[in-house]
């Protein structure tokens, strides 16, 4: 912030040394209120700015868009529709259906990402050899492009020639009629998400090993003088110790997990569809939402499945906040 | 998630965002104003799928009119589709030039006040050459705005494999192979022959005998007047799908997937229903059986899958000199040169009789004269209506023959199901 003030007289010396002694002091002055006073705001302002207008207003314009009949094949039906967009998504099996199905996702996703994640952090809080290594190589999933890794996986799980099948016969199993992954609703679920999980874990398992490393040795020490094992220090000690960031990763996992949309889209056999497998095995709210959108082209329908799957959102991540605060102990 | 990962990572995103924006506006305001400077300097921009022949065409286009420039944009099918749809709805950044498929001329001559009415830059005198039904289908509802020109139509043939065919002991040349099915029936019966032979597969998918049959029925989804059909054209197609996949002859394979891909190669069907542009498609995946695919005539009669209309979005700032681009584009020597070039059919019939299109013999194809096969298919054809939920109602017919595929449906119990889910989408 000083920069700013003394930026002026190094650009241009000249001028300003010629006029500081007569305008000096009340320019000082202002110059000095307005750095206290005002620049701070300036600077954090783009932020803001920029959340207002790729944030805020589309959330608000989505509300209106909510109440309105807009459909694209249908120019002529416009006007205020009230609640009707709502009434139906009440009485829509389908986005009923797109609801259990990222719910489904969500908790096969997050539960064993968020678990391992922790284990994983644990094992690389210890003392490895190459350790940078193991660091980077774990975010390594996070850092390739979902719509790379996503397509990748598709032909992991194809029917045919995909090497999840060819994991399984090796065991066993579909010898002669391969299991058609996109068939079943736990089949379908199982594997998107396995994508997810194998993109996030090691994002997780970074962050938790960072609040790991900030826990003071010496109560681990006290610990296993009291006998101690790995296991209850790592339920006792760290786990609680690094509440804060859990609440963090799991209030993030449920944004995430319920915007599921570009691995159920990806794992789609037929792109023009948008409808999450043959009979929406995997179709999951934010897929709805686009088919709705941009296939049935009712823009004011879509609209209001926006703003219920934002209110979904917020009542699950404050519910998941709140119980992870209580799991952990936490009394805040 | 990818939003939300990280608070700082959204602000950079947001704040490149924000300079791409910036940076987008003083783009084309520089772009304006040399504009202005080189005094009447165009720029079309042509957005379409795949490969349409247009690389000769532009060069050629460009060196007779030196002030106009023409970008070429060639994009994934459905991706594009949905750009024109969103850039429709924002108001801008649209392309000059849009090319529509059939798959989604629907959609867009409902929203036919957002394109050039081509009969107000006087498209109307080529009206008497297309074929009819053509020219019907880029029309809008109330018959007074053309939103495009036809560029191709697909026909519809029946490519197969003769070199598998002769594994099989089943005839090889296209008239005997034509003459095995002149029915639908005698096909799934030439198909058990094969699949008793041979133990392999005969025909891709169930959807992909679903809708060439629809194709050929008077009628598809809807009648004129909006009101689903679905007793008329789609149940024939239907009992003709879940025949084919009782009968075990389907690989159950979706189209243009990695798997299908695949079962090119691996050899896991015989018989491909095909349309004219299906063959560079054929070529681009297999090239390595070039000579053992052949076409023959396709059971049941003509048809039509696929074909394009060049469109200009009523947004653009040049929409004069795009639509002399356009009617460029659709005169006899640049048709006849695109067919040359990819395969694509024109769509006004006076050129099938143009000898550059009769004597066309496919190298790939076994030397098979496709001007001659698709433009008899095409030609004889009788419009059939589609209606404006047509896309999504086919989707949704589609799903229910892969679930039958799939084993999650029995083909019994499937009819009821495709009744369901098409007045699903009807009312959606």
């Amino acid at each position: 912030m000083s920069l700013t003030r003394s930026a002026p007289p190094a650009v241009n010396p000249e001028p300003a040394h010629r006029r500081a002694p007569d305008a000096g002091p009340k320019s000082r002055n202002w110059l000095h209120r307005f750095d206290n006073k005002r620049v701070p705001y300036l600077l954090i302002s783009p932020f803001f700015l920029l959340f207002a207008i790729f944030g805020l207003f589309p959330i608000v314009f989505n509300g209106v868009v909510a109440l309105r009949n807009w459909r694209l094949d249908d120019p002529t039906l416009t006007g205020w529709a009230g609640l009707a967009n709502f009434e139906k998504l009440i009485h829509d099996d389908a986005f009923w259906n797109a609801l259990f199905n990222t719910f489904g996702i969500f908790i096969l996703a997050t539960v064993p990402q968020l678990l391992i994640a922790l284990m994983v952090a644990n094992l690389l809080n210890r003392k490895l050899r190459a350790t940078s290594w193991w660091r980077v190589g774990v975010l390594l999933p996070y850092v390739t492009p979902v719509a790379a890794s996503t397509l990748v996986f598709a032909v992991f799980f194809s029917r045919d020639n995909g090497m999840a099948n060819w994991l399984l016969s090796l065991v066993g199993f579909g010898q002669d009629a391969p299991l058609d992954w996109r068939a079943q609703k736990w089949s379908a679920w199982l594997a998107i998400a396995t994508m997810v999980n194998w993109k996030w874990i090691g994002y997780n398992a970074l962050l938790y090993l960072s609040a790991m490393q900030s826990i003071p040795k010496d109560v681990y020490e006290a610990a296993a003088v009291d006998g101690a094992g790995p296991w209850r220090q790592l339920w006792r000690i760290t786990v609680p110790m690094i509440q804060p960031v859990l609440v963090f990763t799991v209030v993030l996992s449920t944004i995430g997990g319920l915007q599921l949309f570009n691995e159920p889209m990806l794992f789609e056999e037929n792109p023009a569809a948008a409808s999450g497998g043959s009979n929406g095995q995997w179709q999951t709210i934010a897929q709805l939402i686009y088919k709705v959108g941009w296939k049935d082209l009712n823009l004011g329908y879509a609209a209001a499945m926006s703003w219920a799957l934002f209110l979904i959102i917020l009542i699950v991540a404050a519910l998941n906040a709140l119980a992870t605060n209580r799991l952990g102990g936490g009394r805040r | 998630m990818e939003r939300f990962a990280k608070r700082g990572v959204a602000l950079i995103a947001a704040g490149l965002a924000g300079s791409l924006v910036l940076a987008g506006c003083s783009g084309q305001d520089l772009e304006g104003g040399s504009d202005k400077a080189a005094e009447g300097q165009v720029t079309l921009k042509v957005n379409f799928w795949g490969d349409m022949g247009l690389d000769k065409l532009k060069a050629a286009y460009e060196k007779d009119h030196p002030n106009v420039k023409i970008v070429l944009n060639s994009g994934e099918y459905n991706a594009q589709h949905e750009d024109l749809q969103k850039k429709l709805v924002a108001g801008s950044g649209a392309p000059d030039i849009s090319a529509v498929d059939e798959g989604f001329i629907v959609q867009f001559r409902g929203q036919s006040d957002k394109f050039v009415n081509l009969l107000d830059k006087g498209a109307a005198s080529y009206e008497s050459k297309y074929l009819p039904w053509k020219w019907q289908q880029s029309m809008s509802t109330d018959k007074k705005t053309q939103i495009g020109l036809g560029t191709d139509v697909g026909g519809l043939a029946m490519c197969y494999r003769s070199d598998l065919f002769k594994k099989a002991g089943l005839p090889t040349d296209r008239e005997s192979v034509s003459k095995l099915w002149t029915t639908w029936d005698d096909f799934i019966k030439v198909g058990q022959q094969y699949v008793s032979k041979t133990g392999k597969k005969f025909v891709d998918s169930g959807t992909n005998m679903f809708n060439p049959v629809l194709a050929q029925q008077p009628q598809g989804f809807y009648d004129e007047s909006e009101q689903l059909q679905m007793d008329g054209g789609p149940k024939v197609a239907f009992d003709v799908a879940m025949k084919t996949i009782d009968a075990g002859l389907s690989a159950n394979l979706a189209s243009f997937q990695p798997n299908w891909d695949q079962g090119f190669k691996k050899d896991q069907f015989a018989v491909l229903a095909c349309p004219a542009w299906m063959l560079g498609h054929i070529q681009d995946t297999a090239p390595e059986q070039k000579g053992k695919w052949d076409i023959a005539t396709i059971p049941g009669g003509g048809g039509n899958w696929g074909g394009s209309w060049w469109t200009i979005p009523k947004q653009g700032k040049n929409t004069d000199e795009a639509y002399k681009f356009v009617e460029w584009m659709v005169q006899p020597a640049q048709q006849i040169e695109v067919f040359k070039t990819v395969g694509n059919l024109p769509s006004q019939p006076a050129l099938y009789k143009d000898p550059a299109v009769l004597d066309y013999k496919k190298e790939f194809m076994s030397n098979a004269p496709t001007g001659q096969i698709f433009a008899a298919t095409a030609e004889g054809l009788k419009p059939q209506y589609l209606g404006k939920k047509n896309g999504p109602t086919r989707v949704a017919v589609e799903n229910v023959i892969t679930r039958v595929q799939q084993g999650s449906l029995k083909s019994s119990a499937a009819w009821p199901e495709a009744v369901k889910a098409a007045q699903k989408a009807a009312t959606s």
